[in-house]
């Protein structure tokens, strides 16, 4: 149905094959023609800077946990084909408008091309290639922190309660209950065990520097888990809007009401832990004492 | 005197309270009969008299008149056209079946509500310009935050397209109207209700659960969260009533010799959409209407007291609001094709692969929505399937991209505003097509979701994406609909600040999120008061840019050039009418004889109208 005029058209008028027919009509010879595959490459080498620049201007906060490697892997790489994509699309973008650009009053019309199969082609497959790749990047990635989660049976178990507005965590496994807004501590290098759940509304329990980020939701019990493999104390962000006090639930506001959580080493882990039990065991007595003088009373 | 009688506004202001009153009375009176307390609880008297004050501004302003008299046997003249075109600028304050007259209703309206949840984001950025809090009690700035994405969501984004839509499409397949062009009035009037409603509920407080509004916060909230989720319903019912007559016409109403593959692609653009809004949007009104029922008449679906799960409210909230980003898209994409082809003098490159994409993303919308919820805690082995949806739903978007790329590549590029913004939307596009496949990857959404970088991911697919297809739709069609240009200097100014100010604002939050920023918090640690700052004066910038485009519109409107018939040489039906068109469209059937963009064919031609009906065409047809 279409009649297609290629560019390198038979011009009846004229008799003759018309080499480009925008040529003629700007009364120019020779219009130089911008070869394609040279473009990509060059836009290919354009992005790849903009890759380099965006990946060495690093702005990810330190590596804290087994798992941060990974991702911040997968966030370069991600960088990597993000800054060559835009490069193409935008050298391509900046050569058209230089190149193809109308004069004043200028009455040519585009070349009538509908398509070019081959080159439709190539560009779904090649984001297809690149997607199948970020999907195998993502599952390798959260494969390996499942292999580690089904690993750490042995590592702490912390039930984290959210509530507005704090955290509140007891240890599982050590037979301890902190006090709202108390420390977290953790000994380093040793798997944790989250379990997430929250006594009013949803929470979403934040730890930048280890990459890790679980809602904790009423009426139901979220698991995630983690390494920390650097002592030091990381900020605690409530990520999920849960009513007026959540602006403050994040421990890197100045004067914040939500401690850091503490990464110690194992002995400074174990010394703390028999300072917790023998504190709770002094409230414990004192607490009993309490009844029985109550009672003989 | 007469016209608070007639259907006017005026007849509005007395309908719609009157209604309310009623209902309110209705209610009491009911209780004190039956000997209960009259009133049980006000919340449930405001929302009576919410619901029934909107209906009765529907009633108010003329939407069930023609019904009315239908029904009680009245006198029904169907060659009347009283309604229909506008004939003074009082129309448009009218109830009009006219399409023309109802897209232009909605573009305005929608317009100045843009503007108003613009002015929420410039308050707040006020108060994030600088740490600690100056400006606002926490209380206000969730309020206004939540305002902000539920006014530009709702009442801006989504109902702008349905308006371009109702200028546009009927022109383009060569029909008279809308199929059902009440049906029509009544989606747009219902707007009004919806945002007044959403807008209202700064007397109670706001509503301050973001525009998600999830339970169980939203059972803890002021009366304001019942009024947003009101406000969704009505926005969301005149969408679904929109679609509906979308789909329709686009089906039923084409120009003999419009196939499918004849459609301009903003025709394929709108009949993905309307089929996604009627699939969709009902879920998201279900939503509301059970966590409204937990909070007025004490039923359990999301509460946790009665068993309820408030998974479930986030599931069915995202398996609209995954395809709602798609339905503030596709419109525009179908937008960037008419534009490019038309600016750059050249087909469409690859138009069926345009047009299946959109059919593809429409289908694989549906299956992506849980990539919001990657950190929820829902069922674990459910992130995988959803990963590779969504990030597979990237290849129809590529596709897409490099097709304009391609219909730009050896065309003749008149570089005027409408192009400008076009070709402005592929570089803030891919940005936030970019960041959306990174944020796909499960491990790395899940170290950065609910931070900044969704922010700024939302905001380049938004505002670089959406808003810019709709300021290249407005400056494309404004010669068409005011009959004039409009200035192209003003609009290059206009381009090129609200361009640098939006990169401006919004790519330095991708930093921000990935250090540890969380998004709608009032206050934050003080190592990101330096780039906040930036953000603040770059999104007060971009705000003033508004501005030039707003007095280009209206000025140009009055005192522009005399546009003619075809200021931009486009082939599609729209621009074979004079401009502003004829109230009835086209003095005769046209008839569509090739595809939309037969650019750089000699004399090539999409469709012919003939001067009069010709005597036979009943035969033919
Ligand atoms: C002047 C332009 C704009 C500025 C400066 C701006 C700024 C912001 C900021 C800073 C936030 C995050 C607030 C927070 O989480 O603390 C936000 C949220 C949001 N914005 Fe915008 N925005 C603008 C335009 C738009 C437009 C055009 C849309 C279009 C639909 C939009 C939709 C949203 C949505 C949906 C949210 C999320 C609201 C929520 O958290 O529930 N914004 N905006
Ligand atoms: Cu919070
Ligand atoms: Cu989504």
């Amino acid at each position: 149905m279409l009649r297609v005029v290629r560019k390198r058209g038979y011009d009846a008028e004229r008799g003759q094959f018309d080499s480009d027919l925008r040529a003629r009509s700007k009364g120019v010879s020779e219009v130089k023609t911008i070869k394609v595959l040279p473009l990509a490459l060059l836009g290919t080498a354009v992005g790849l800077v903009i890759s380099l620049v965006l990946i060495f201007t690093r702005t990810l906060p330190v590596q804290a946990s087994a798992e941060a490697a990974g991702i911040d892997n997968l966030y370069i790489f991600f960088l990597g084909f993000s800054g060559i994509i835009f490069g193409i699309v935008m050298l391509f973008l900046v050569v058209a408008v230089y190149r193809f650009r109308a004069h004043p009053n200028d009455e040519r019309e585009g070349d009538n091309v509908h398509g070019i199969t081959w080159l439709e082609v190539v560009w779904t497959v090649i984001p297809f290639v690149i997607v199948v790749l970020c999907a195998i990047g993502g599952l390798m990635v959260l494969r390996s922190g499942d292999v580690e989660a089904q690993a750490r049976t042995s590592g702490q178990q912390i039930h984290v309660l959210g509530y507005q507005f704090g955290w509140k965590y007891s240890y599982l496994n050590q037979d301890i209950d902190l006090k709202d807004q108390q420390t977290l501590v953790l000994p380093v290098n040793e798997p944790v065990i989250f379990e997430l759940e929250s006594s009013d509304v949803i929470h979403s329990f934040w730890v930048p520097a280890w990459r890790m980020q679980m809602n904790a939701t009423p009426g139901q019990v979220n698991e995630t888990s983690t390494t920390p493999t650097k002592i030091g104390t990381f900020e605690i962000v409530c990520a999920y809007l849960c009513g007026v006090g959540h602006t403050n639930m994040n421990s890197a506001l100045p004067g914040s009401i939500i401690p850091k959580v503490q990464v110690v080493s194992k002995s400074d882990f174990d010394a703390w832990v028999s300072k917790q039990k023998a504190e709770a065991a002094k409230v414990a007595e004192s607490s009993s004492e309490e009844m029985t003088t109550g009672s003989a009373g | 005197m007469t016209a608070v009688l007639k259907p006017t506004l005026a007849r509005c202001l007395w309908v719609a309270p009157a209604f309310a009153a009623l209902a309110i009375l209705i209610t009491v009176a009911a209780r004190s009969i039956f000997g209960m307390t009259p009133v049980l609880q006000e919340s449930t008297l405001l929302t009576v008299a919410y619901i029934a004050g909107g209906i009765g501004f529907i009633v108010g302003i003329g939407g069930f008149d023609y019904w009315f008299t239908w029904m009680r046997g009245g006198e029904l003249d169907p060659n009347d056209h009283s309604q229909h075109g506008a004939h003074s600028w009082g129309d448009y304050f009218k109830f009009n079946t006219d399409h023309k007259v109802i897209g232009i209703q909605y573009i305005v309206f929608t317009f100045i509500m843009f503007l108003v949840g613009g002015m929420f984001a410039e308050v707040f950025r006020s108060e994030l310009a600088n740490p600690g809090q100056q400006v606002l009690t926490d209380q206000q700035y969730s309020g206004l935050i939540s305002q902000h994405g539920v006014i530009m969501i709702f009442v801006f984004m989504v109902p702008v397209f349905a308006g371009i839509g109702n200028y546009v499409i009927p022109l383009m397949i060569g029909a008279a109207d809308m199929a059902f062009p009440r049906l029509n009035a009544v989606s747009f009037w219902l707007l009004p209700v919806a945002a007044f409603t959403l807008l209202s509920s700064f007397m109670f407080g706001s509503f301050d659960g973001g525009w998600t509004g999830y339970p169980t916060l939203s059972e803890q909230s002021g009366y304001g969260m019942t009024l947003y989720q009101l406000g969704v319903q009505l926005a969301g019912a005149s969408s679904i009533a929109t679609a509906v007559n979308f789909l329709v016409t686009i089906i039923a109403m084409r120009a003999p010799g419009m196939t499918l593959f004849r459609m301009p692609l903003l025709v394929w653009a709108n009949l993905a959409t309307s089929a996604l809004v009627v699939a969709a949007t009902p879920f998201i009104a279900g939503a509301q209407f059970m966590a409204m029922f937990d909070r007025e008449m004490g039923t359990h679906f999301f509460t946790i007291a009665g068993n309820g799960d408030t998974f479930v409210y986030q599931h069915i909230f995202w398996f609209y609001s995954h395809p709602a980003v798609y339905i503030m898209i596709l419109p525009g994409f179908g937008i960037i094709s008419e534009v490019i082809a038309t600016h750059a003098r050249k087909p469409v490159f690859g138009y069926r692969a345009v047009a299946f994409s959109s059919a593809g993303i429409a289908i694989l919308g549906f299956a992506v929505w849980a990539h919001h919820m990657f950190a929820s805690g829902m069922e674990p082995w459910l992130r995988v399937p959803i990963m590779l949806s969504t990030l597979l739903i990237a290849i129809p978007t590529g596709i897409k991209i490099f097709s304009w790329l391609g219909t730009m590549w050896g065309g003749v590029l008149r570089m005027t505003t409408a192009n400008l913004f076009a070709i402005g939307f592929i570089f803030t596009f891919v940005i936030g097509g970019l960041s959306g496949v990174m944020l796909a990857v499960v491990p790395f959404d899940v170290s950065i979701t609910n931070s900044y970088f969704i922010v700024a991911h939302f905001h380049y697919v938004l505002f670089g994406g959406s808003i810019m297809t709709i300021y290249a739709g407005f400056y494309h069609w404004f010669p068409k609909v005011t009959g004039r240009m409009y200035n192209e200097v003003l609009g290059r100014w206009h381009f090129w600040i609200t361009f640098v100010a939006m990169n401006v604002t919004f790519f330095p939050m991708h930093y921000q999120g990935l250090v540890g920023m969380p998004r709608r918090v009032a206050d934050y640690a003080p190592e990101f008061a330096w780039s906040n700052m930036v953000i603040s004066l770059a999104a007060f910038i971009l705000g003033a840019s508004t501005l030039i485009f707003v007095y280009n519109m209206i000025h140009s409107a009055r005192h522009g050039k005399r546009a003619g018939a075809n200021p931009w040489g486009g082939l599609t039906l729209e621009w074979l009418l004079s401009s502003p068109p004829p109230i009835f469209n086209f003095p005769a059937t046209p008839r569509v004889i090739g595809g939309p963009y037969r650019y750089g064919e000699e004399g090539a031609k999409h469709a012919i109208v003939p001067e009069v009906e010709p005597a036979t065409v009943e035969t033919t047809v």
